[in-house]
């Protein structure tokens, strides 16, 4: 044997190896840096989430008619009302532009295993690919069978309220440019993919979509293609590059158009800043200060509990058979 | 595999039996057309290969899916494909069942390959086959595989033997033909076959046709045949064939210019392709357990699943009519014909049902299917290491370890019992020639030895005794006329006669001096004729009909009239010689007890009772004895045995049970001659290994077919058996002495018992049994009682047992504890055994290949059964103990994760882990550090581990793998997967978060944290460790995002974005630390506050590192003695 010595030193498995031991120096280390790392953190954490402003109105319930409270099933079915609405909002603090509109969806499932997989990316990206509608069922093609451009459930529930905002007199724009991530718009959905067929069928899931503009520059719906993770989700509708200031009055025009009273779901506009953290979010803050509190509280524990009880290490004396020498 | 077991015993017992008509295989030599008239006989094409190209698919499949695991893969997959239940994409669900299937098909086929290569090789070598027909006598060279039962072949020197042939003729006058039968049995000696006196004269080609031969059948049985020969013309006559006449495949002709023969047994039906089974299949403890804890995971996915269900239908039923309208649902079809049917809705209970099979389908991997593709290559790693030691190479043989069986490596960390056998291995089993007792008179006084005197022999054998006593030697050569002489005389005679070795005349460098190799199948007798040879009673030439002795310098011719072979019945053998002064002579050699039971005491009692007193002193000295003994023979009752002898030899129905009556008849009333004192001598280091078994709280059981005496003298030479220690002996001739023994030590036992639970110190006990004893307690159910004994004894010493008693003592441990047994022997009667036993290992020294071929692991010495089970056996166990755990750990909780993400998916299965990440994770994602872990990592050096046996102990205490582990990881597991899921929940609840991007997160959490916690419990971090499991995770970070990069999956991009915000790091970093936290701290409290022996082992080897470090030298001195 022998011969290439770290050849030989790897079958007899002697490669040189570094063994840490979990010495209570260690221990009380690991546990106080952890800390000191935490809770600064989480604390800079807690002051951005502070700062951020954000203003939630829901409103679902609110533009129903007084007189159709008992069946908005029926109000929201019926074309010939008017779903118009307005709403007046109270800014609470002063907000720094950009601000960013949100709607949220309560208990809107876009996770339901029927919906996520109602949808065909081929047919997104490729023109020459428009009957490529597999897994699109059951908003796969028209009644006479046509293909759907873009198929699917997921498609086919476009949301399409619509808001606009003004203050007094000032019409406060909103910028629906660049809402939706640039990567989908110049590889998922085509620049030469127009919506055809689309809405067309006896149930109507939500909005309709210019069939003169292609995929690529429908930011709702690529937007709204991108599908929340959780049944409660805020999906950006567009931006207002003005600064807000306290007490200001917003009034919100808004069309009523989504249907969420099927399934007990709600409607609310979102108004807020955001930070590097991104929005109105103090858990992780409480969670950082809390995790680096309890560190430094284990670090002082094992501290105490190491003099209570000091072992030496390595000692022989420990060994079950010196301990118990009449033991076997 | 265990359909060849089956087999097995099938032909075993039927070569038992005796030839009957109706069974007998005809062959017609020199007539294969005739003989294979019927098409019965197989032909000499051997096909070692299992599959051909048609086959290979099919049959391959076929044999994988015999795998539980495989079949529960390949139902999910085709459960997944029915269009109600499909949670993956048919690429993801069929992935990993193809991917395994294919690179087990892969492995397969090459070796496959290979196997097919051999055979064509094997079938092509040329063979001269006498030509029928042409009548002329031509040996016409013919291919292996074109051979046929019938044929007569002839073979040179040095040839192999291309099919079972029965000898015809040989260049030898004698008809004795030498064969090497090392690719048979290993046994390197040269084995003697006889053609028959009547078949050795005619030539071949007259022999065609006009004989036939009836054989037994095909069986495994290399050392029986039992056939007879009859030739045609003349008188009819029955000529019987035995072992002796038969040369079987694979064997070598050896020291004979040519021989021929008639093939009997041709390719798959030789003895040699029927013993060609493979090394048995045992499961390892670890293993057995583990599919305990598979159990518990299969109810805990029966539970997740259930919940599921259950909630999805309690969601169904709560919006039951919301749905209808529900952008997310959309139950109703519109599109198809009838307008109002749903659409993929079959009810509430369906969908239950659905939902219940697509939460199987996708917590599949909580049953860790790769861990058995782990553990595979696991062992594979281990077995390469244990293979490599240099500790565990023996050069005296040049003989690595083997790893026959590649599931049991971790049982080698548990063993509590070690059974071993006594003759070649714990002795070296090369025997040497010590004293004598000849006609009452002991010859062992050291002082009388003189060295071998070579002044004028002739004849040398090649390994002599290197003294002899002065004493002996005077009265040979002086003493010849005295009574003493004479018998000193017929006791050297009888020890060179007595006997079935063959002397080889080897050329030596002196052209005057001829070397002698005595080749013969027992070290026992290659002893006793050498030092037959030592005293000048040199055995020089052996036929089958005589053999030429050199008596003091005058060469001698003694008929061989008979032989009766050596037998376990009767412990003797016998020949009855005629001698050149043509008187007649039984010369008897055996074990003592048989021995004294045939030999007329009542001739002359004072030797008897001398030679006794003598056989008693040898043993106690560790001596093997042997009692001589012969009779002269009168005309008539020569002739009345020889009438018998051949009656019985002749006979075709129990023909074995004829001789050895015939044997018993003549073997009676013998005069005793003396005995003999073999020495055995101990191999090296088997007292320490002894000690450090002992230390390591392995009991170590000797069973030995040697008598009470040696067997104890060897116990204590070997540390087996100490002073202090209370010896308890069960030697009984009934059953109601043996009971009232067996109860009498049980009393003693219970005593004891009592005694030391007052004071302190212990009396350690020794039981020591023989065989009779065994049979009278195994017939009679007192096996309890047996038992209860000899698990109070320290030491257990079983002389005098019979290779199937020492099976049914292993059994009786087995039966009665959980005790890991483990079984050490290097011959053939240690095979039953080894194969009885948890662990099997054979010793590859000098007794043959069979104990090897039954073993589980073979080794060269006794002693590295120290290493192996001390140091290979603790880390194998410990490795593969932690290993399954955290495969267990690993998988529950991705599931977990999974699990509480569905709770919140209106219960539907979706998953915002993307499906090609979760086919992944177990493969890819987390496979390689475990794997890598598993072979490299060691708790403790192999210096620790020798220097404290007591370490062992974790092992036998099964410290490593348990229930109360698995639960603690389960928990940690279940407390992972909520840090894991609910930190990132909670921070992006009512934001736009996508699935995808979550998804990734939660992907990168878990497979981070799970590494951490492997990480965590590394003990030797080497350059390979830490390219495992840090390189895996940026393996599971280049997969997420080449996953991210394809532009037609949903989740396109997702990664990037969201690696972009400070938001993903900081969630990362908190899932990691309040994941881990409860680990560190129940480490940090266990190895500070708790800890085990081998945490404060590790510790002392941590100081004596540092320690090594300012003396290196020091170091490399004792690790070159470990």
């Amino acid at each position: 044997m022998g011969g290439d010595e770290s050849y030989s030193k790897f079958t007899q498995q002697e490669l040189p190896a570094c063994k840490p031991i979990l010495t209570p120096k260690w221990v009380v280390s690991v546990f106080f840096l952890v800390g000191i790392i935490f809770v600064p953190v989480g604390v800079v954490s807690l002051l951005a989430a502070r700062d951020v402003v954000e203003i939630v109105d829901r409103y679902d319930d609110a533009c129903v008619p007084a007189n159709m409270t008992d069946n908005k099933l029926a109000y929201i079915q019926n074309p010939n009302i008017s779903k118009d609405c307005t709403r007046t909002l109270t800014i609470t603090e002063d907000m720094k532009q950009p601000i960013f509109v949100y709607y949220q969806l309560d208990n809107f499932y876009q996770n339901h295993r029927r919906y996520v997989k109602s949808r065909n990316d081929g047919q997104l990206r490729d023109a020459a690919k428009a009957n490529q509608t597999s897994a699109c069922e059951p908003e796969k093609t028209t009644a006479d069978g046509k293909p759907i451009v873009p198929c699917g459930l997921i498609a086919w529930s476009l949301f399409n309220d619509t808001y606009s905002f003004t203050r007094g007199n000032e019409n406060l724009t909103v910028d629906k440019k660049d809402i939706s991530w640039k990567s989908d718009r110049e590889h998922k959905f085509g620049k030469n993919v127009y919506p055809s067929n689309f809405q067309n069928g006896l149930l109507k899931g939500g909005g309709t979509l210019d069939p003169a503009i292609p995929l690529s520059e429908q930011e709702d719906l690529i937007v709204w293609m991108r599908t929340a993770a959780l049944p409660t989700f805020r999906k950006l509708y567009g931006r207002i590059y003005v600064d807000l200031k306290k007490n200001d009055t917003i009034t919100v025009r808004l069309s009523n158009n989504y249907n969420t009273y099927n399934f007990g779901g709600k409607k609310k506009l979102v108004l807020s800043t955001a930070t590097w953290l991104g929005g109105k979010n103090d858990f992780l803050g409480f969670a950082y200060v809390i995790v680096g509190g309890l560190c430094f509280f284990l670090a002082f524990a094992f501290t105490l509990l190491y003099f209570i009880k000091p072992r030496k290490l390595g000692d022989h004396n420990y060994l079950s058979w010196n301990r118990h020498p009449a033991g076997r | 595999m265990a359909e060849d077991h089956h087999g097995s015993s099938r032909h075993m017992s039927a070569s038992q039996k005796e030839l009957g008509d109706e069974d007998a295989r005809v062959v017609r030599v020199g007539d294969a057309e005739r003989t294979n008239e019927r098409l019965e006989f197989a032909g000499n094409a051997v096909r070692t290969a299992k599959y051909s190209p048609l086959t290979f698919l099919p049959r391959n499949l076929f044999e994988q899916f015999h795998r539980l695991a495989y079949v529960y893969f390949l139902v999910i997959a085709v459960l997944n494909q029915l269009p109600q239940l499909a949670v993956f994409g048919r690429g993801a669900s069929v992935m990993p069942l193809a991917f395994v299937l294919i690179v087990t098909a892969v492995k397969d086929a090459y070796e496959d390959w290979r196997r097919h290569r051999s055979d064509r090789a094997e079938n092509s070598r040329l063979a001269a086959v006498l030509s029928p027909g042409a009548g002329g006598g031509e040996f016409a060279p013919t291919e292996w595989n074109r051979v046929r039962v019938g044929d007569v072949v002839r073979v040179a020197s040095d040839e192999s033997l291309p099919a079972d042939m029965v000898l015809l003729a040989t260049s030898d006058p004698t008809g004795v033909a030498y064969v090497q039968t090392l690719n048979l049995d290993g046994e390197s000696n040269l084995k003697t076959r006889y053609a028959k006196q009547e078949t050795l004269t005619t030539p071949p080609e007259q022999l065609a046709g006009a004989a036939v031969i009836r054989c037994e059948r095909p069986n495994r049985n290399i050392y029986g045949f039992t056939a007879n020969l009859e030739l045609e013309g003349g008188e009819s006559r029955r000529i019987p064939l035995g072992p002796s006449n038969i040369v079987l495949r694979g064997c070598e002709l050896k020291n004979t210019a040519w021989a021929v023969g008639v093939v009997v047994y041709a390719g798959r039906e030789t003895k040699a392709m029927l013993n060609n089974a493979g090394a048995p299949s045992k499961r390892s403890r670890l293993e057995t357990q583990m599919n305990r804890e598979t159990l518990f995971l299969s109810a805990i996915l029966v539970a997740l699943c259930s919940v599921v269900a259950a909630l999805s239908g309690v969601w169904l039923r709560n919006h039951e009519h919301d749905l209808e309208l529900a952008q997310f649902f959309h139950k109703k079809d519109y599109v198809s014909d009838d307008g109002n049917g749903n659409y993929n809705y079959y009810g509430i209970a369906a969908q239950i049902v659905f939902a219940f099979l697509m939460a199987v389908i996708v917590f599949q991997i909580m049953i860790p299917i790769s861990l058995y593709i782990s553990m595979e290559l696991v062992r594979l790693g281990q077995a390469y290491f244990m293979i490599r030691d240099t500790n565990l190479y023996d050069a005296s043989s040049d003989t690595r370890f083997q790893c026959r069986s590649l599931n049991i490596n971790e049982d080698l960390g548990q063993v509590r019992c070690v059974f071993s056998d006594k003759t070649g291995t714990l002795t070296q089993n090369k025997m040497e020639f010590r004293c004598a007792s000849i006609e009452g008179v002991d010859y062992s006084d050291i002082a009388r030895q003189q060295p071998v005197g070579e002044g004028d022999r002739i004849w040398v054998p090649k390994k002599m005794p290197v003294s002899v006593d002065r004493e002996i030697v005077e009265l040979l050569r002086n003493g010849g006329e005295t009574e003493q002489g004479r018998h000193a005389r017929e006791f050297f005679l009888a020890l060179a006669t007595c006997n079935t070795i063959v002397p080889l005349i080897l050329d030596g460098p002196d052209p005057k001096r001829k070397i002698i190799d005595y080749q013969g199948e027992s070290p026992d007798e290659q002893a006793l004729v050498s030092a037959a040879a030592a005293y000048g009673f040199v055995l020089v030439e052996r036929t089958s009909g005589h053999i030429v002795i050199d008596v003091l310098g005058e060469k001698q011719r003694f008929d061989v009239l008979g032989l009766h072979e050596f037998d376990s019945d009767r412990k003797r053998m016998s020949v009855i010689i005629g001698c050149p002064d043509k008187t007649v002579k039984l010369f008897v050699k055996g074990a003592d007890n048989s021995m004294f039971g045939v030999i007329d005491k009542t001739m002359n009692p004072d030797v008897v009772r001398a030679t006794e007193k003598h056989l008693h002193a040898y043993s106690s000295l560790g001596l093997r004895t042997l009692v001589i003994g012969m009779r002269e023979l009168s005309q008539e009752e020569f002739q009345e045995w020889q009438m018998a002898y051949e009656k019985a030899s002749t006979a075709l129905l129990g023909r074995g049970g004829l001789l050895r009556g015939v044997a018993a008849n003549i073997e009676r009333n013998l005069r005793l001659l003396g005995a003999s004192g073999i020495e055995d001598k101990l191999q090296d280091g088997v007292p320490e290994a002894i000690e450090k078994l002992r230390q390591a709280g392995i009991k170590v059981w000797v069973l030995t077919g040697d008598k009470q005496e040696t067997a104890i003298s060897i116990g204590f030479s070997c540390k087996l058996l100490t002073r202090e220690m209370t010896q308890i002996v069960i030697n009984s001739n009934s059953r109601d002495s043996c009971r009232k023994s067996l109860d009498d030590a049980i009393s003693m036992v219970n005593k004891l018992r009592s005694l030391s639970t007052d004071s302190q110190a212990r009396v350690p006990l020794a039981l020591v049994i023989d065989g009779n004893s065994l049979v009278y307690i195994f017939d009679t159910d007192h096996e309890d009682k047996l038992f209860e004994v000899a698990i109070a004894c320290d030491v257990v010493l079983c002389c005098r047992v019979a290779p199937l008693q020492k099976a049914g003592i292993v059994d009786l441990i087995k039966k009665r504890t959980s005790d890991m047994t483990l079984a050490i022997g290097d011959g053939a009667n240690d095979v039953s055994m080894i194969q009885m036993a948890d662990v099997g290992i054979g010793i590859s020294g000098q007794e043959g290949r069979q104990a090897v071929m039954a073993s589980d692991f073979a080794m060269g010495q006794f002693r590295f059964l120290v290493p192996l089970l001390l140091v290979h056996g603790h880390w194998n166990y410990q490795r593969m103990g932690y290993m399954i755990l955290y495969n267990f750990y690993r998988n529950a909780t991705f599931v977990f994760v999974l699990f509480w993400y569905v709770l919140h998916t209106g219960f539907t299965l979706t998953t915002a882990i993307t499906e090609w990440s979760s086919v992944l994770y177990s493969v890819i994602y987390t496979a390689v550090p475990t794997i890598v872990v598993a072979i490299l990592d060691k708790d403790l050096g192999r210096r620790t581990l020798l220097k404290y046996p007591q370490l062992y102990g974790a092992g036998q205490r099964e410290e490593s793998y348990n229930l109360r582990l698995f639960i603690f990881f389960m928990i940690d597991s279940i407390w992972q997967s909520l840090a894991v899921f609910f930190i990132p929940y909670l921070a992006y609840r009512k934001s736009t978060i996508d699935s995808a991007s979550l998804g990734d997160l939660w992907t990168l959490a878990v497979v981070i944290l799970v590494n951490i916690h492997l990480a965590m419990d590394v003990i030797r971090w080497n350059w390979i460790t830490h390219a495992a499991i840090w390189g895996s995770i940026v393996a599971t970070l280049i997969c997420v995002m080449v996953i991210d990069s394809i532009p037609i999956l949903p989740g396109f991009w997702a990664i990037y974005k969201v690696m972009g915000t400070g938001l993903f790091w900081a969630l990362l970093l908190a899932v990691i630390v309040v994941g881990m936290v409860p680990h560190f701290v129940a480490k940090a409290i266990r190895e500070h506050f708790l800890p085990n022996d081998i945490q404060i082992a590790r510790e002392m080897e941590k100081s004596q590192d540092s320690h090594d470090v300012t003396h290196p030298e020091v170091q490399m001195n004792t690790m070159a003695r470990a």
